[in-house]
């Protein structure tokens, strides 16, 4: 049987393992570069490099303490977490009472990257807020194909952006490369679920404080 | 009795232990390979490497998956996809009990997901098992490599 190890054979094999080898070295060469962040990314006005390219809030008011919130547009936890603390971190926000840093990663998918390009275009017209919250509030099912160009334009229509940049942005993803800085960011920062609070650096209790508005107030307060 | 049996059937259930395993690997690189942050999210959440080397091994691991998956539905380089399968195998049980054994909150994230889960939303137990079974395949495999409907047909023979 030994010798039935034909030329052919051989060179079959060798073509396969090549080839399969080729799409494994190509594919992980993609992934790694597609997940490389740019450096010449165009990012919004309130963006903050050092606080890991997320859109910021009160950045100027001092002594008070400073809220990370990684979420991904798309999880239904994190629409769960804006139900009940969105009002909270507005207010904090209004009040100057802390620092905000919103990192809008993109895991769960292509939408999710529509979605954060969509929340900085609004982010340029001062309405990142407005955005965010009317987004949860109709939080579509995830990957489904809902979150279009045409959905993401109704919401900023609905929240009152009128203008014709807003809309170009949208269409055009203008913010594409940042939503990839703040993803390697957020994988750089160890973010292994969404939403993820940090304040003043440090995660709050997730059994306890992310899900319950008087320990998610008591908690950052700092 | 057990080697009869091997004789007479065993190269078709190397075509069962390819199919499964192959198929197992092929879904669980592709359900991956589109959602590269989530993958490497996935690997940060063992909290067993460095950051930057899970936020690496995310994003190959998928394509290596999909790789020896193909080897081994195809039936090509049997023995080595089998072996390179199985220590991957015996890697997931690794690194699965020790999140277990530490008290992580996770998913495996083996058909992509991953990342922490709730308390009490863990499948450690399943997971391993699962992994267990695949290792048993790819054990078989490394012992007999020469299957059904393989592309290539003869030459692991020359060592047998």
């Amino acid at each position: 049987m030994a010798t039935n190890a034909s030329g052919g054979d051989k060179f079959t094999r060798n073509l396969v393992i090549g080839m399969v080898a080729l799409v494994v070295i190509v594919g992980a060469s993609f992934s790694y570069f597609g997940s490389k962040g740019s450096t010449t990314a165009a990012v919004p006005s309130s963006v903050s490099k050092t606080d890991g390219y997320g859109i910021v809030f009160n950045a100027d008011v001092k002594n008070v303490p400073t809220i990370d919130v990684y979420e991904d547009f798309q999880c239904p936890v994190c629409a769960r977490f804006e139900a009940i603390n969105g009002i909270t971190l507005e207010k904090a926000i209004s009040d100057k009472k802390a620092k905000v840093v919103y990192h809008t990663l993109s895991f769960l998918g292509t939408e999710s990257i529509l979605a954060a390009n969509a929340a900085a275009c609004a982010s340029d017209e001062d309405k990142f807020l407005a955005f965010h919250k009317a987004f949860y509030a109709n939080q579509p099912a995830e990957n489904a194909g809902a979150i279009t160009p045409t959905f993401l334009k109704s919401l900023g229509t609905a929240i009152g952006i009128s203008s014709a940049k807003f809309a170009a942005c949208v269409d055009n993803g203008g913010y594409s490369d940042w939503v990839r800085n703040v993803a390697e960011a957020g994988a750089k920062a160890n973010i292994n679920s969404t939403p993820t609070i940090f304040v003043n650096g440090k995660e709050i209790d997730r059994n306890t404080q992310y899900f319950n508005v008087e320990a998610f107030s008591k908690a950052i307060a700092g | 009795m057990i080697s009869n049996l091997i004789n007479k059937y065993g190269q078709w259930f190397g075509l069962l232990a390819r199919i499964v395993l192959g198929g197992v690997l092929l879904a669980a690189g592709w359900l991956k390979i589109f959602t590269p942050a989530k993958s490497q999210m996935a690997v940060r959440a063992y909290e067993l490497l460095p950051v930057s080397i899970a936020n690496l091994m995310g994003l190959v691991l998928p394509w290596v998956e999909l790789g020896l998956g193909m080897l081994l539905v195809l039936g090509i380089a049997v023995r080595f996809s089998a072996i390179l399968g199985g220590a991957l195998m015996l890697l997931f049980i690794a690194a699965i009990s020790q999140a277990w054994a530490r008290g992580l909150s996770i998913d495996c994230g083996c058909f992509g997901g991953g990342g922490t889960v709730e308390p009490g939303k863990t499948k450690y137990l399943s997971e391993i098992l699962r992994d267990t079974g695949l290792a048993l395949l790819a054990l078989y495999l490394i012992r007999y490599p020469l299957t059904r409907f393989a592309v290539e047909k003869s030459v692991i023979t020359e060592g047998e």
